[in-house]
């Protein structure tokens, strides 16, 4: 039972956590940053950044390599420097007040910053004590991303870059801080490791702690992730909720009718006719499906195939000129992605 | 509290490395007093001083008259301006502290307290309590060697044990202007290879200014820019005497540079 003080509970109990910050009640938005700007003598790695994620929500922040996102966590981080705009962790300047922004933080260090020298379990008791919080859920994240006591009990020297990585997730959610800022969280981990800890970051977002996180897996962005942000060369392209963001992607409809096409089709708000094989139409359509559905409702259709919306054609649609480039392209055959990504910015930007 | 358990931690990973360096310290001064007694006392060591070439007096700051003049307490003072003795104490100092600021930086385990509700300031005062920890172990190490040595060897002649004390603090004082200096190269460097040759090459100059300026006299106007010129043991082990100006001086270098390198580490990015 809790009974208050929380700090007198054993590690690993799952039936009492410490509350979300000392403030009574969290406050709404956990990490604001307003034109945050990074340069570095000509180049810009960030430029102009304005984001608000709210508490208690697991936020994606996407973008290929190059894009700007490690900058932005290392800024969010104190570990670099804003060249202007400021960014704020629960109301708290990361750089001019980074201990206090930085009180209820956990942060996704890179599997190699450890020191080779101590064990898993040193190490842990280590950061556990320079967190200042006792590791409520050391023994839940070990077990959940099956690091042993065994493997704790060895040098880091002899760890794999999953075992690294499974030490670096403990370390970084042990104290069960408010706020958590990952980086590429499950790089490294199998399928079925990556699902438990997907599961473990949902149960965080139902007590209230708030999620930020980079990923290159966007599949599992979508199954975990409320909002995202999108950067590109810097500069934030999107921010919606996941749902939002499919629901502008452009998609592409595949109707046969029983007869011949009618010629209305093309007077269908929001549809442009991609190509035409008999009676066999190809559509492209964006935004609401309902007045293309109310207008085949009084044909007679034989087949029609709409696949579902997916983020990584959100993403394909981003960045569709920039994969392809002149060696051809990578995994972006959709129509739509190349169709969106003529002009992304103006579909997409709030 | 956070800062002695993060100089702990940074004392604990090098520590093999460390202990090596003061045994190596520690015996070398034990050694002096047996070379010393098979030199046949204050008289064998004059002349075979007074034997070797004004070049070779220079490097290892040894001058038969002042040898005559101090006997053995002059002699054994040359175990601590002996370039072997100055390089073990300045790779512990160098290694140190290019290792645990630079090197954590080009690593990225510095991250792992900056993540953390630890300031800048706590993260680099560590550093420093770690370096005069090296400085007062490297410190202390010399003159203990040499007295177990006195002990075991017993050699012909006369030594104030309580000149040691000193000795001690005239050395502490440029292992503290070392360290300092090196702290002030590691935070402005994101590699430990950068500092280590920086310092190295620094410290090979100020030495060879130092060394120059005895033979040369043209170029004893620049002697007051080595920081050898205010570390001596000798008068310290003769004597008892520890010049304030020599004081004032290497513990202000030695300030000067942690306080510069705390600027620098301060406004500084990390790197990638």
């Amino acid at each position: 039972m809790c009974k208050g003080d929380i700090w007198l509970l054993a590690p690993g109990n799952l039936g009492c956590y410490p509350p979300v910050m000392g403030n009574p009640g969290p406050p709404e938005i956990a990490v604001e940053t307003t034109g945050l700007t990074k340069r570095y003598g000509e180049i810009a790695a960030l430029t102009d950044l304005h984001l608000a994620v709210p508490a208690g929500s697991i936020y994606g922040f996407l973008g290929p390599n190059g894009a700007g996102k490690t900058t932005a966590i290392r800024l969010l981080m104190g570990f670099i420097r804003a060249s202007s705009g400021s960014a704020r962790i629960f109301g708290h300047d990361v750089w001019a007040d980074g201990v206090a922004a930085r009180r209820d933080l956990g942060f996704l260090v890179t599997p190699d910053a450890f020191y080779p020298d101590m064990t898993g379990a040193a190490q842990l008791d280590y950061l556990a004590h320079l967190s200042g919080k006792p590791p409520v859920l050391r023994d839940r994240l070990l077990e959940t991303l099956e690091l042993g006591k065994d493997a704790l009990r060895r040098r880091l020297g002899s760890y794999s870059k999953g075992m690294r990585q499974k030490l670096a997730l403990t370390a970084a959610f042990q104290h069960d801080p408010a706020l958590l800022i990952l980086d590429e969280p499950t790089d490294g981990l199998d399928p079925l490791i990556q699902r438990g800890f997907e599961e473990l970051l949902r149960d965080l977002r139902e007590r209230g702690r708030t999620i930020f996180m980079s990923s290159h897996d966007l599949a599992e962005v979508e199954r975990t992730c409320e909002r995202v942000a999108v950067v590109r060369g810097g500069r934030l392209v999107a921010e919606e909720t996941v749902e939002g963001l499919k629901r502008l992607q452009r998609r592409t409809v595949e109707v046969t009718f029983v007869g011949e096409a009618p010629p209305e089709l093309a007077l269908v708000p929001r549809v442009t006719i991609v190509s035409r094989e008999g009676r066999r139409v190809r559509l492209a359509f964006e935004g609401d499906l309902n007045p293309l559905l109310r207008f085949l409702a009084g044909h007679d259709v034989a087949d029609l195939v709409l696949a579902p919306p997916r983020l990584e054609d959100v993403f394909m649609a981003f960045y569709g000129e920039d994969e392809r480039g002149p060696g051809g392209a990578r995994g972006a055959p959709a129509v739509e992605a190349q169709d969106a990504a003529t002009e992304p910015d103006l579909v997409m930007r709030r | 509290m956070t800062v002695l358990r993060m100089t702990a931690r940074l004392l604990r990973r090098g520590l093999a490395g460390l202990v090596a360096l003061l045994l190596g310290v520690a015996v070398f001064e034990l050694v002096n007093p047996f070379v010393a007694d098979s030199l046949g006392g204050p008289q064998g060591l004059e002349g075979i001083l007074r034997s070797l070439p004004p070049a070779l007096q220079a490097f290892t700051k040894s001058q038969p008259e002042f040898i005559a003049v101090s006997g053995l307490a002059g002699y054994l003072s040359l175990g601590f301006t002996h370039p072997l003795y100055l390089t073990l104490a300045s790779a512990a100092l160098v290694g140190f502290g290019a290792r645990t600021l630079a090197g954590e930086m080009e690593r990225g385990t510095i991250q792992l307290a900056l993540s953390r509700p630890i300031s800048r300031f706590q993260v680099y005062a560590a550093r420093v309590l770690g370096v005069v920890i090296v400085a007062v172990g490297l410190a202390i190490a010399g003159p203990v060697g040499m007295l177990l040595g006195m002990g075991l060897a017993q050699p012909e002649g006369t030594l104030e044990i309580r000149y040691f004390v000193p000795t001690a603090l005239g050395t502490l004082l440029l292992f503290w202007a070392i360290g300092g200096l090196t702290l002030l190269g590691s935070a402005a460097s994101s590699t430990t290879g950068r500092v280590v040759a920086w310092a190295t090459a620094a410290l090979v100059l100020f030495y060879f200014i130092d060394y120059f300026a005895t033979l040369w006299a043209f170029l004893e106007p620049l002697e007051p820019l080595s920081i050898f010129a205010y570390y001596d043991p000798s008068q310290s082990l003769v004597n008892g005497a520890l010049p304030a100006q020599h004081i004032i001086t290497l513990g202000l270098i030695g300030l000067g540079g942690a306080a510069g390198g705390l600027l620098v580490f301060l406004h500084r990015d990390l790197p990638t």
